[in-house]
């Protein structure tokens, strides 16, 4: 498996913690809080700062309850209710994330689009899946810490999505890790398991603060992965396919 | 009873065997023997043919309970008033309210599970399983009476009137037609601020019940989504596609359509080609904000609490509570007028004005005239003549009920405002309210 990436070796790790990065970061929030954009709004930057946004489709893959909508919501900067309420359609959800080139410095905007589909309504109707697979450019696989079964079942669900020339960013995540007193799932299964199948494993659980330390290293990974995925199909020095222009509104 | 005051609880029952599906509503459950008994005295009464459908607790709780199809039995418990006030004290209970609520909560599954699932009890369990499924759409109706939408209770849809309506409505209709549907809607502050034709031909109740979904689904923050729906009079065994979009947080259009276009190619094909062009209009939809009333209606400020003008024809709706009710000690809080509006729209529409519904086929008619004889009670019965106004005073607000052909109007006023002003005050409003809007 070619996903043998190391860490922050695209881009810069931490971005959000410079100076120089706080213009760029205060197009996303608002009163301290993560931004909503709607599908009509971008990040809007001064007229002379010229930025390109990149866009890319995720899909959030794995059981019902074992934690899609609350990641989504997460990374979105969004708040989720505590009880599970069954998704029973697609939702997606919108967010921007500035990530710095360590290569020339260049500034970009992914703009990433999480698809969510509740389990049970993908059992249920058979127009989703092919749906959530239209153009899709990286799958999450989630498993939850306190649900073994969930784990047992990644190497099943990874390799229905192992076809040969597809080109598909793939990331395992761990949730609920901060239920980890009734963790079903070592430390050490999980490292074996990274190891084994070649795919970084993330975690996430936990309070949400509102700052973005909680989500950067993991939008930094998945964001490094994209582009480094973009720039390897492209033959053409100028760049990868999904870029598109800048067209802020 | 063992609720607290003013919640509500709705338990859900298989008819046949009394197994409990479901409960909702109020953090408090009801002790397990409790909802026995309640299933036992329905039961009780059936074996004596008897349907019961209704009671009333010494302290103001009532119990009502409905069975739908002969498959689920679904019981709403109020816990009734602590307080006595004047309106309470003449309202039959919330009846009505609950059993709008209930007939709201079927529909809800109906939508969500489809009726034949809900009908073909085979497995218990797995039916058990897949009602879950249903409980953000529940909880979400249970919750509107608190964010001030009325329309669950009135079965007329929350409306907000856009300042440029021409604008939308262009909008709405090409962008419908272009995701091949006649049916759009668009939601500005989870009220409908336009909608396509056969949109409003829709049975009040699904209008109701998609507006409720909007709200759901515009909550959560998401920027657009692909959920199946039953309509649960239109096609209650045929799911359609409701495809939702965010255009801006708090601006919402959706579409019900067939297995075309996919989500991914109607957000990145078409929802940007007919909305850029009015990102400004939205804004100014979005500004209208909780008066749902553009600034070129003018409202006699000190004299206006709290206004529902119901389009009865259009089964439409607009509602507004004064923003500034707030900030004076000696009115009631924003939130209390939602409420006592609420409760004067239960006294008047039961007591004084009958409900007029648009023609709903089939079995809901029936349904319908079963409702109206028990809520409008025998004191309109007695008279031979329809009662065009009404008003309340009480220790807390002043009430005017006002109805023409097309229109009611529920209004609130301070206690400040004399008596013999309320009629006056009353014509001005629903005039401003109508007159340039063309509600
Ligand atoms: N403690 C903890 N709870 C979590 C975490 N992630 C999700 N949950 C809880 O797990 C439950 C289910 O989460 P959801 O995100 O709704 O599950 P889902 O995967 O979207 O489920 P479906 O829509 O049915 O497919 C909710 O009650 C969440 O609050 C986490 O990281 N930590
Ligand atoms: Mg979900």
């Amino acid at each position: 498996m070619a996903q043998d990436l190391p860490p922050e070796s695209i881009i810069i790790a931490d971005w959000h913690r410079c100076a120089e990065s706080k213009d760029f970061f205060n197009r996303i929030l608002h009163k301290k809080k993560r931004k909503q954009f709607g599908l009509l709004e971008s990040p809007m930057m001064a007229p002379h700062v010229a930025v390109e946004t990149v866009q890319y489709k995720v899909f959030l893959s794995g059981k019902s309850g074992v934690g899609k909508t609350s990641l989504a919501a997460r990374l979105a900067g969004l708040s989720s209710p505590n009880m599970h309420y069954e998704t029973t359609g697609i939702e997606t959800i919108v967010l921007y994330w500035p990530v710095k080139l360590r290569e020339n410095g260049r500034v970009l905007f992914f703009r990433l689009q999480l698809w969510d589909c509740g389990e049970n309504a993908l059992r249920r109707f058979d127009h989703f899946l092919p749906s959530c697979k239209e153009q899709v450019d990286a799958v999450l696989f989630l498993f939850s810490f306190t649900d073994r079964t969930s784990f047992d079942d990644l190497p099943n669900q990874i390799t229905r999505w192992s076809g040969p020339s597809n080109r598909i960013v793939k990331m395992v995540v761990g949730t609920k890790f901060d239920l980890f007193m009734h963790s079903d799932v070592t430390q050490r299964e999980v490292r074996q398991f990274q190891d084994t199948q070649g795919l970084p494993v993330l975690r996430t659980g936990g309070e949400v603060s509102d700052g973005l330390g909680d989500v950067a290293p993991f939008l930094n990974c998945l964001a490094e992965r994209l582009w480094n995925q973009d720039c390897m199909a492209a033959t053409l020095p100028s760049g990868p396919t999904h870029y598109r222009e800048g067209a802020l509104i | 009873m063992m609720l607290q005051d003013g919640s509500t609880q709705v338990l859900c029952l298989t008819a046949n065997s009394g197994v409990p599906l479901f409960t909702r509503g109020a953090s408090k459950q009801l002790p397990f023997s409790v909802i026995g008994s309640l299933n036992g005295v329905h039961m009780f009464g059936d074996g004596q043919g008897v349907v019961l459908s209704s009671c009333q607790t010494d302290c103001g709780g009532r119990v009502v309970w409905r069975v739908f199809h002969d498959s689920v039995m679904l019981i709403a418990v109020n816990g009734g008033h602590g307080s006595t006030g004047v309106i309470q004290g003449h309202v039959k209970g919330e009846e009505l309210f609950l059993e709008r609520l209930l007939e709201n909560i079927w529909n809800c599954m109906v939508l969500v599970l489809g009726r034949d699932e809900l009908t073909n009890m085979r497995n218990v369990e797995r039916l058990k399983k897949d009602l879950r499924s249903c409980f953000g759409l529940i909880d979400q109706l249970l919750e509107d009476r608190h964010q001030g939408i009325m329309g669950n209770l009135t079965h007329c849809a929350d409306c907000l009137l856009p300042p440029n309506p021409a604008l939308v409505q262009e909008a709405v209709n090409g962008f419908t037609q272009s995701v091949d549907s006649e049916f759009g809607c668009l939601v500005v502050h989870g009220r409908v601020a336009a909608a396509t034709e056969n949109w409003w031909r829709l049975a009040p109740q699904e209008v109701i019940l998609l507006s409720a979904l909007m709200r759901m689904l515009s909550s959560s923050g998401s920027a657009s989504c692909d959920y199946p729906v039953f309509l649960p009079q239109g096609s209650p065994t045929v799911a359609h596609r409701l495809l939702r979009f965010q255009l801006l947080p708090g601006a919402d259009v959706c579409v019900l359509c067939g297995p075309t276009p996919s989500l991914q190619k109607a957000q990145s094909d078409l929802v940007r080609q007919f909305w850029s062009p009015l990102v400004e209009t939205l804004r100014d939809c979005l500004a209208v904000g909780e008066r749902c009333l553009p600034g070129t209606v003018s409202l006699r400020v000190p004299d206006v609490l709290a206004l529902l003008v119901l389009n009865r024809e259009a089964r439409r709706s607009v509602s507004c509570v004064r923003p500034s009710a707030d900030d004076s000690p000696t009115l009631p809080s924003k939130a209390r007028c939602w409420e006592l509006l609420r409760l004067f729209y239960i006294f008047a529409a039961t007591r004084y004005f009958s409900q007029e519904e648009a023609p709903v086929p089939g079995a809901l008619a029936e349904e319908k005239a079963h409702s109206r004889s028990s809520a409008s009670g025998d004191f309109v019965a007695g008279f031979p003549h329809q009662p065009l106004q009404c008003y309340l005073v009480t220790e807390e607000c002043k009430c005017y009920g006002l109805q023409t052909q097309q229109h009611q109007l529920f209004l609130l006023t301070p206690l400040s405002v004399p008596t013999f002003a309320l009629r006056n005050v009353a014509t001005q409003t629903l005039l401003a309210v109508t007159a340039d809007t063309g509600f």
